[in-house]
C-alpha cells in the first residue's frame, strides 16, 4: 500500500468524532426476488469524513448506497438526514436532501460535452444556455476540490479516471453534501487512485460526507475514518478506518473466515511453444485496436497480461479465439496456423475459451449445465444427450459445482459455480485435448471461496502442461499467479516482466501509459 | 398539484411458480367470461345461455367440433409458423401475405399439374408447392434481415398487403389463369379432381388436419433434439454465445424465417386441397395468418401448446361466429366475447410474470426543503 496520502490525511478527521451525524439509516430491509439484499442494515455518516462500505460482491453494498440516495425505496427501515427523518421517493429527492451517488456504471451521455452532462437532468435551466457563464461556474466547482476538467470537452472523448472525475463534479454543482461513490477504484489505475484519494480528502476538508465503496482491503484502510462491514445483506462489523484496522480482521469479517488469497506459484520446467503471435495489428473500423503485439506461451506457462479495461484486452482474447481475423500477424497453437480459420479450428487444435462474459457469451443462460457442455463440442444432426450425461455428472462432482444434476439451468447458477462449470467443459477439452487456455478476468465479480477454487484449478492446469493465457484487470491476481507479465496499453505490448520480479509500481506506471517502451 | 397516494408496482418475479401456470390462464378465461356477462346482461342477453350456446356450437356438437378441429387445421399451420420464427426472436408477422402465396402456389400446381398426376401424389405436391412459395414470399425479408439487420417485422407486414393485392389482381384480372373462364363473375378456377381431398363423411373436416398436427409435433422434435434446434436455441437465448461457439447466426436466422414462410404457405395450401379447391377471394378478409400469431401468443410460443391453443381459439371463433345463426344474438357479441377472452387470456400474463402490488406513497420531498 502506498502510504502518499496520508500527510493529507491531517485536518478535519480529528474532530470528526464531534461531528454531527449527517445522513444514518436505520434497520434498513431492502428485498430482491430471492434474495435479501439488505437485511436490517444500520449506517451513518458524519459530516467531513470518510466512512466506508466494506464487503464482497453481492453483500449488499450497491443496494444500500441506493437506497441511501432515493434510488430504491427500502422495504422496511427509514433514513435520517441532520436528526430528522426523511423519506427519498427519487434520485432527485435525494438530491434536493444533498445526498449524490456516483455509481459504479457511470451515467453520462458520450455524446454531450461536460458541461451539459452536468447540468443534464437540472430544472431550472435558463431557456438559453449561457455557455461561457456555465463553463466558468463547472470550472470554478471543478478547482475547488483539486478536480482539473475541460468543460468543454466532449465526454466520448475523456479517459474512465476523467469521466468519473466529471461525476463527482456534476455531484457537486447540484449540491451535494453527501457522496456515495460506488467502487470508484475498480476502474482506475493505481495513480488514478492516489489521485481520487486526494480529492476525497480535498471535499472532506470542505465538511463534504463520502460513503466509499469497496471491497478491496487496502485502500479500505488507507482512506477511511470508519469501516462497516456487509456480508449477505448484513452487517458484520463496524471497525474504526486509518491506521488501526487490521487487514486480517476486515477480511474475516468481510468473507466470515480466514483466508488464504496468494496461490503459490507452481514451480515447473516449461515446454515447448504452444501458442505463438507474430506481430499481430487490429484495426476497427479504421482505429487501431491491436499493435504489432508478438509473444509465446509455453506449456507449462502461465503468461499474464496486465491492462486497464478496454485498451484491447478483449480483442487480443477474441483473436486468439478465433472469433475476430486480425488485419494482420499472425496466430498458432500447437503448430498450426488459426489466423482466419474460426472458433471452430481453433479449438480443434487444442483451444479453450474463458471468455470475460461467462454468463451469455461462455455459457447459454437459459439452457442446462448439459446443454451448455455441448456449445463447444461436436455435435450430431441428432443431439445426443445420453451419452454426455455422465461426462457432465462426472464434471460437476470434479469441479465440486452446487447443482442438482446435469439438468440445472445455468442462469440459476450462482456466479462462482457457473466460472466452475465453464472451466470444467474448457479444460475437459472437446474437439481435441486443451493445450492452450485462454481465461478473461476469471475471478471478477466472485466470492472469496470461488476465486480460492478457480486460482487453485488454474494452477494445476498450468501443472499438467497445459499453456494458460491469464488475461484480467486485477493486477495482483497477475502478478500473483503469472510466470510472466505483459502489460497492455493503447492495444501495444508497453512492459514485459518476470512474474516473480514485477515491481508494482512499474507495472502499474506501465498500465497507465507512463512507460518507455511503447508503440 | 394533485397528488396519488398510491403507486402500483411491478416487481419481476424470480422464478415463475408452477401453481400460477395453470391458475393465471384458468383466471383469465373466468374474468374475461365475467367480463363479458356484463356485456350480454345490459344488452339484454342471458349470459348463461349465451355461454352455453357457443360452447356447445364450437365444442359439443358434431358440426360444432369437425368444424373447429377444420378451422384448426389452418390455425395450427399458421400458429406454428409464427411461434417458429418467434422464438428465435424473428417476428413474422406477415404470415398471412405468406398464406395467399400458399394459395396461389398451391392453386397453381392443382391447376397446371393437375392431369398429370394421380391424387396420391398431387395432393403432396401442391402442398408443397404452397409452402415453396409461402418461403419465396419471405425470402427477401430473411435474406436482409440475416445480413443486414434490416427489421423483418416492417418488410414481412409490407409484403402482405402486396399480397392482398396479388391475390384481387388473379382474381379480378379477365383472363387470369387462376380465373374460372367459364363465369362472368370473377371467381377462382377449379383446381383438378386428383388436387382435392374429400372430407370425413358430412362434416366440413379434412385429413390434412393430421398433416398439421404431425407437423406440428415434428418440429417440437426438432427444436428439442437436432442440431438445428439446439442452434435456434443459442442464438434465441445470446447471440454472443453462438458466436463464441462458432455458431453462424445468419445461416439459420434465414431458415427459420423460410420455414416459417413455408409454415403459412403450406395453410394456405390445405386449403386449396381442402375446402376451397380454388382461389377465394374472400381469404384476405378473413386474417387466418394474422391469427396464427395470437395462437402463438396463447401457447407462448410453445410448440408443442400450439395444437391445444389453435383448437381452443378455433372453437372459440366457430362458436362465437354460429351464435348469429342458432340464436338471435348478434355476431358482434361473439366477436366482443373472442376479444376478451384473447385480451384477458394474454393480459393475465402480466401477473404470472409480476408480483404486482400497491403501496402507499408517503412523499416528504415534495415539501420543499428549505433548510
Ligand atoms: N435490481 C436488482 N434485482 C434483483 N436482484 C438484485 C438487484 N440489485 C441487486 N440484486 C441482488 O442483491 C444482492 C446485493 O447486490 P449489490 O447490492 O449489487 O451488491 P454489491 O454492490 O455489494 O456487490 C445480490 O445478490 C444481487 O444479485
Ligand atoms: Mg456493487
Amino acid at each position: 500500500m502506498s502510504n502518499t496520502s496520508h500527510e493529507v490525511a491531517q485536518g478535519p478527521h480529528h474532530n470528526s468524532g464531534a461531528a454531527s451525524t449527517a445522513l444514518s439509516a436505520h434497520s434498513i430491509d431492502k428485498k430482491f426476488p430471492g434474495v435479501l439484499a439488505n437485511d436490517s442494515v444500520d449506517f451513518d455518516v458524519r459530516a467531513g469524513e470518510v466512512h466506508t462500505l466494506l464487503g464482497e460482491n453481492g453483500a449488499g453494498k450497491s443496494t444500500l448506497a441506493a437506497v441511501l440516495c432515493g434510488l430504491y425505496q427500502p422495504d422496511a427501515g427509514y433514513l435520517m438526514r441532520n436528526g430528522k427523518r426523511i423519506s427519498l421517493s427519487s434520485p432527485r429527492a435525494g438530491l434536493q436532501h444533498g445526498i449524490a451517488m456516483v455509481h459504479q456504471h457511470f451515467r453520462l451521455v458520450e455524446r454531450f460535452t461536460v458541461s451539459e452532462n452536468v447540468i443534464l437532468g437540472s430544472r431550472d435551466l435558463p431557456f438559453r444556455l449561457n455557455r461561457r457563464e456555465l463553463n466558468e461556474k463547472v470550472a470554478a466547482v471543478a478547482e475547488s476540490y483539486g478536480l482539473p476538467i475541460d468543460p468543454d470537452a466532449t465526454v466520448g472523448d475523456l479517459s474512465v479516471g476523467q469521466r468519473q472525475r466529471v461525476e463527482i463534479v456534476k455531484a457537486l454543482y447540484q449540491g451535494a453534501e453527501i457522496l456515495l461513490l460506488d467502487e470508484p477504484t475498480a476502474v482506475l489505475v493505481p495513480s488514478e487512485v492516489e489521485k481520487l484519494f486526494e480529492n476525497v480528502h480535498a471535499m472532506t476538508a470542505a465538511g463534504k460526507s463520502i460513503v466509499f465503496i469497496s471491497h478491496k482491503l487496502g485502500e479500505v484502510v488507507e482512506i477511511s475514518d470508519r469501516v462497516t462491514v456487509l456480508r449477505n445483506g448484513r452487517v458484520t462489523g463496524h471497525v474504526p478506518g486509518r491506521g488501526t484496522a487490521d487487514t486480517k480482521e476486515l477480511a474475516r469479517l468481510m468473507v466470515g473466515r480466514d483466508i488464504e488469497l496468494n496461490a503459490q506459484r507452481a514451480t515447473h520446467a516449461t515446454g515447448h511453444e504452444v501458442l505463438q503471435i507474430r506481430n499481430l495489428s487490429l484495426s476497427v473500423n479504421d482505429v487501431s485496436v491491436l499493435t504489432d503485439i508478438s509473444f509465446n506461451v509455453h506449456a507449462g506457462e502461465m503468461v499474464g497480461i496486465a491492462g486497464v479495461a478496454g485498451n484491447g484486452q478483449r480483442e487480443l482474447a477474441d483473436t486468439i479465439a478465433g472469433l475476430i481475423s486480425p488485419t494482420s500477424g499472425s496466430v498458432t497453437i500447437s503448430g498450426s496456423m488459426t489466423t482466419d480459420r474460426g472458433p471452430v479450428q481453433a479449438r480443434e487444435v487444442g483451444l479453450a475459451y474463458v471468455p470475460e462474459d461467462r454468463l451469455g457469451m461462455g455459457l447459454v443462460p437459459s439452457m442446462s449445465i448439459l446443454d451448455n457442455l455441448l456449445l463447444t463440442r461436436d455435435r450430431q444432426v441428432v443431439v445426443d444427450r445420453i451419452s454426455v450425461r455422465p461426462e457432465a455428472a462426472r464434471l460437476i462432482e470434479q469441479f465440486e459445482i452446487k447443482a442438482n444434476g446435469p439438468d440445472h439451468l445455468a442462469r440459476k447458477l450462482s456466479g462462482g459455480n457457473a466460472q466452475k462449470g465453464l472451466l470444467a467443459r474448457e479444460l475437459s477439452g472437446g474437439r481435441g485435448a486443451t493445450k492452450l487456455l485462454v481465461v478473461c478476468s476469471p475471478t471478477r465479480g466472485l466470492d472469496v471461496g470461488a476465486i480460492e477454487t478457480v486460482r487453485r484449478l488454474l494452477n494445476d492446469a498450468r501443472s499438467s502442461g497445459q499453456a494458460i493465457l491469464l488475461i484480467s484487470e486485477d493486477l495482483d491476481e497477475v502478478l500473483s499467479l503469472s510466470d510472466r507479465v505483459l502489460v497492455l496499453y493503447r492495444g501495444a505490448v508497453v512492459h514485459e516482466t518476470a512474474g516473480e520480479t514485477a515491481q508494482l509500481s512499474q507495472v502499474g506506471a506501465a498500465m497507465a501509459g507512463l512507460s518507455g517502451g511503447g508503440r | 398539484m394533485l397528488r396519488i397516494p398510491f403507486r402500483v408496482v411491478f416487481e419481476q418475479r424470480g422464478e415463475t411458480a408452477r401453481r400460477l401456470s395453470l391458475l393465471v390462464p384458468l383466471a383469465s378465461v373466468l374474468a374475461a367470461l365475467f367480463f363479458g356477462a356484463l356485456f350480454l346482461l345490459a344488452t339484454g342477453y342471458s349470459p348463461i345461455d349465451t355461454y352455453i350456446n357457443m360452447f356447445r356450437d364450437g365444442f359439443a356438437s358434431f358440426n360444432g367440433i369437425t368444424d373447429t378441429l377444420a378451422l384448426s387445421t389452418v390455425l395450427i399451420c399458421t400458429g406454428i409458423s409464427a411461434a417458429f420464427a418467434f422464438q428465435m426472436n424473428l417476428y413474422n408477422i406477415g404470415g398471412e401475405g405468406q398464406l395467399y402465396l400458399g394459395l396461389i402456389g398451391g392453386a397453381w400446381a392443382g391447376i397446371a399439374l393437375g392431369d398429370h398426376l394421380p391424387t396420391l401424389l398431387m395432393v403432396p405436391v401442391v402442398l408443397l408447392c404452397g409452402a415453396f412459395a409461402g418461403a419465396a414470399w419471405i425470402f427477401v425479408p430473411a435474406f436482409v434481415r440475416s445480413r443486414l439487420g434490416t427489421s423483418e417485422i416492417v418488410s414481412t407486414l409490407l409484403l402482405t398487403y402486396i399480397g392482398a393485392s396479388l391475390i384481387k389482381h388473379v382474381i379480378y384480372t379477365p383472363g387470369s389463369f387462376f380465373r374460372n373462364p367459364n363465369t362472368s363473375f370473377p371467381q377462382g378456377r377449379l383446381v383438378a379432381d386428383s388436387a382435392s381431398l374429400d372430407s370425413f363423411g358430412s362434416s366440413r373436416l379434412y385429413p390434412t388436419f393430421f398433416v398439421a398436427l404431425v407437423i406440428a409435433g415434428a418440429l417440437y422434435w426438432v427444436v428439442k433434439r437436432t442440431e438445428f434446434g439446439y442452434r435456434i436455441n443459442v442464438i434465441a437465448d445470446s447471440p454472443k454465445a453462438a458466436y463464441y461457439a462458432g455458431i453462424h447466426a445468419n445461416r439459420t436466422t434465414m431458415w427459420v424465417m423460410l420455414i416459417s414462410g413455408a409454415l403459412s404457405g403450406l395453410a394456405g395450401a390445405m386449403l386449396i386441397v381442402g375446402p376451397y379447391g380454388k382461389i377465394e377471394p374472400s381469404i384476405i378478409t378473413l386474417g387466418y395468418g394474422y391469427a396464427g400469431i395470437v395462437v402463438a401468443a396463447l401457447a407462448r410460443n410453445n410448440l408443442g401448446l400450439i395444437i391445444v391453443s389453435g383448437i381452443l381459439f378455433s372453437g372459440l371463433k366457430v362458436g362465437g361466429n354460429n351464435l348469429q345463426v342458432t340464436t338471435d344474438t348478434p355476431i358482434h357479441i361473439g366477436v366482443m366475447l373472442q376479444g376478451a377472452i384473447l385480451l384477458f387470456a394474454l393480459g393475465g400474463e402480466a401477473f404470472r410474470r409480476y408480483h404486482i402490488h400497491v403501496v402507499r406513497v408517503h412523499d416528504v420531498s415534495t415539501k420543499k426543503v428549505a433548510a
